[in-house]
């Protein structure tokens, strides 16, 4: 094989187990049979609450708008044809309870929506696209869920010379976006261009580790299909973890170097998800909401692991039928990948826009036997992809010196969870940062009065 | 498939590396079995008891330590027989058992305990043992040298001889030479230990490979022992008998299994290069213009006392521009 020059980040990250041999080969599947019933929470991670439209009772067809954006946020759709339930407080993901308009399939429901492109798509201008990127109710799609039409807005005084999509796909497990751009490279790449267009940038970068060059040919394949377009490049990085974490792809690709706890913008960067890039390109062409999305169903507690395209809403217990059902053992459920992803109590929770994977594992988890002292071993020191300190963080947040740790690194954490997951003495050093940086927060706003 | 079932809710990550504390240290205690086994083979019974003594001194320590303070025991984290197993493989043939258990005992509970167990101590907790049983039983811990038993036999075991660094010392460097007149010339006598020295420290070949096994395993680095041996080198080289000062006392031993202690060693790579270097003079300086032929113990105890400050000195380079709290 010809050797690749691949890029990467500076110092720290770790080699972890990527466990993405379950589903890396396993094409996207859509759900079957669908959802009998979807939960559409009405509020997301960030912005208002969103307005019902529809009542009690009424018939709605997918891909109808059931409620309106509150104010920073986006509206909600409905994900399958059906009638409307009352509205109802339901367990939610991460914020422990939610309203969520109930919708349930009926024999008498109207068709889907139908979303003829628009042919003068490519002319959209910005304020056009803005709109139907929030009309489509996107946000997000690697995790954080941040309505895209207010990061693609960018602040005042702000300008972008790139747009780097993020194919790189580091957390352990997950194969939702590998697959995607190998199913939707032309979708992803026009994204790209469209969001280049709309913040300016005049280059696209598409990010991929290395264990994912088989999606590179299909991505430069399709950049060459419009002739003349905006300059696309893939650029394979090496597997290390974090490298998907914003910070670390925009050094990798571009050499740059974001200030702390400063975004990417400030150094004329704009990232996104590729899930994004294909919601934005067919929010654009088609006005067609986001509906869908993909999500890996994996972990050695899954019985058959799959990538598998599923309603917005649909509860994480069909997912899991879908994938043969839970191994014999399996104790934890983890929205997202085991690195970065958020343990579950339930199953009876609905799949959300930013849950990329649902990650099944077995056995005791890290913590349940407890931690022991720090050995000084300076383990989690060389993982660090910041250069933090978390060893010293840990002992004095232990000793009740929470306000001491600034020196140390702590506000300037975004919790890759590197220092833990190398940590012999098992130390919850991440949680330890967790701790100092609000302590250290509030102290800063007790400050500032 | 009941919607009741709950699961486990924990804080992620939610998978870890393997080596827990624990691992490491009986990767430790293993990787110092060939020099532990070839020490025994070399000096006889004797030396096994000295090693059991010191062992089961320390691990007795450790758990009478932990039932004052009220502490959770941690014998099974191996700690305690790590540094058993090590004060023991510094120590003289002659010593006694009863002295080595006592000198174990002593260097967990005063070495590591007082200071609050494991990850909280100052100095290498077998180096303190070392230095209490140097000041307690002096006769025996520089004289209690015997010669390896393939030459005499087991009845001479006993008679006690000079190791090659205090005739080094006292005789100069072609009597030490004679000193190793084993088969094969002195420099086979010195890797493969054919030499009187400590129970643990004479074969650099056993240390060597017990090392490389930590090195391949990722447990320890190379920079503080080859930091170590180059400090050494360089204060030696003029002395004119450098090859003889690298390859003898516990100078390995020291090196790759004490200086590197995670808890008692600096944590980044600089400070860790200072340290070593630290070590590696003051040993060489010891040996060639201080009172004791050897000098790795005292060395290494006083590199102790500077590795909170050179944490403080030799911090982790930041990766990006420091920002504005928000």
């Amino acid at each position: 094989m010809q050797a690749i020059q691949l890029r990467s980040f500076g110092k720290g990250g770790i080699h972890v187990d990527s466990g993405k041999e379950r589903t890396a080969h396993k094409p996207i599947e859509p759900l079957v049979p669908p959802p009998r019933e979807v939960w559409l929470p009405l509020v997301e991670s960030f912005g208002a609450t969103a307005t019902e439209i529809v009542k009690k009772g009424d018939l709605v067809a997918r891909g109808q708008k059931v409620a309106e954006a509150g104010p920073g946020g986006v509206p909600v759709h409905a994900s399958l044809s059906g009638r409307v339930k009352p509205t109802v407080k339901r367990p939610h993901p991460t914020l422990v309870n939610a309203p969520m308009m109930v919708i349930e399939a009926a024999a008498d429901a109207p068709p889907p929506l139908a979303f003829p492109g628009d042919p003068l798509w490519r002319d959209c201008p910005r304020d056009e696209m803005l709109a139907r990127i929030r009309e489509a109710g996107i946000v997000g799609l690697g995790g954080a869920a941040f309505p895209t039409f207010r990061k693609l807005a960018l602040p005042e005084g702000t300008t972008v010379d790139t747009v780097v999509i993020n194919g790189s796909e580091c957390e352990p497990f997950l194969t939702a976006d590998f697959r995607t751009m190998l199913a939707h490279p032309l979708e992803v790449v026009e994204g790209a261009r469209l969001m280049a267009r709309l913040t300016g940038g005049g280059r696209v970068l598409i990010g991929i580790e290395a264990d994912k060059l088989e999606a590179r040919e299909p991505l430069e394949r399709a950049a060459a299909e419009i002739p003349g377009g905006l300059p696309v490049e893939v650029v394979p990085c090496e597997v290390r973890y974090p490298q998907g974490a914003e910070r670390q792809l925009v050094t990798s690709l571009t050499g740059r170097v974001v200030p702390a706890r400063a975004l990417p913008l400030a150094v004329g960067v704009l990232v996104q998800n590729v899930a994004t890039a294909q919601a934005v390109y067919e929010a654009v062409r088609y006005r067609r909401p986001l509906l869908d999305r993909v999500i890996t169903v994996t972990g050695p507690g899954i019985l058959d692991p799959k990538n598998v395209l599923a309603p917005l809403g649909t509860p994480l217990s069909q997912l899991v039928s879908f994938c043969g059902g839970m191994a014999d053992g399996t104790t934890r459920l983890v929205a997202g990948g085991p690195m970065m992803g958020r343990a579950l109590p339930r199953l009876d929770l609905p799949l959300l826009k930013g849950m990329n994977g649902l990650t099944l594992l077995t056995g005791a988890g890290p913590l349940e036997g407890g931690y022991h002292p720090c050995i000084q071993c300076g383990r989690c020191i060389e993982a660090c992809p910041l250069g933090l300190e978390p060893d010293q963080v840990s002992v004095r947040v232990e000793a009740g010196r929470t306000l001491d740790t600034d020196p140390f690194g702590a506000t300037d954490c975004y919790e890759c969870g590197c220092c833990t997951y190398v940590c012999p003495a098992e130390r919850p050093l991440l949680q330890f940062m967790q701790i100092a940086k609000s302590a250290l927060r509030r102290a800063r706003q007790v400050k500032a009065g | 498939m009941s919607e009741e079932r709950r699961f486990v809710v924990a804080p992620g990550p939610h998978v870890r590396a393997g080596a827990s504390t624990a691992e490491i240290m009986w990767w430790v205690n293993g990787a110092l079995l060939p020099a532990s086994a070839w020490g025994i083979f070399l000096f006889g019974p004797r030396a096994a008891w000295v090693i059991v003594g010191s062992v089961a001194g320390a691990l007795i320590g450790e758990w009478l330590a932990a039932r004052a303070m009220k502490a959770h025991s941690s014998l099974r984290d191996g700690s305690a027989f790590c540094t058993g197993l090590l004060l023991a493989l510094t120590l003289p043939p002659l010593v006694a058992p009863w002295q080595a258990a006592l000198g174990g005992a002593f260097a967990v509970v005063f070495g590591k305990m007082i200071f609050g167990g494991l990850g909280y101590n100052l100095f290498n907790p077998a180096m303190i043992g070392r230095a209490f049983m140097l000041a307690t039983f002096p006769v025996v811990m520089t004289t209690g040298w015997a010669w390896p038993r393939l030459w005499y036999g087991d009845k001479l075991q006993a008679v006690t001889t000079a190791t090659p660094l205090v005739v080094l010392r006292e005789q100069g460097p072609e009597k030490a030479m004679q000193l190793l007149s084993g088969p094969g010339g002195p420099y086979v006598s010195l890797i493969m230990g054919l030499r009187p020295g400590s129970i643990g420290e004479v074969s650099v070949a056993m240390l060597g490979l017990g090392a490389l096994v930590l090195l391949i395993r990722d447990i320890i680095k190379p920079t503080i022992p080859l930091s170590v041996i180059g400090g050494v080198a360089l204060v030696t080289s003029f002395t004119g008998a450098s090859a003889l000062h690298l390859l003898s006392g516990g100078l390995w031993l020291g090196a790759f299994f004490m200086a590197t202690d995670y808890v008692t060693s600096p944590k980044t790579r600089n400070g860790q290069i200072v340290f070593g270097l630290v070590v590696g003079v003051l040993t060489g300086l010891i040996r060639v213009y201080g009172g004791y032929p050897e000098g790795i113990c005292y060395a290494i105890l006083i590199g102790n006392t500077l590795t909170p400050a050179l944490n403080n000195w030799f911090r982790p380079p930041r990766t990006m521009p420091v920002g504005v709290p928000s």
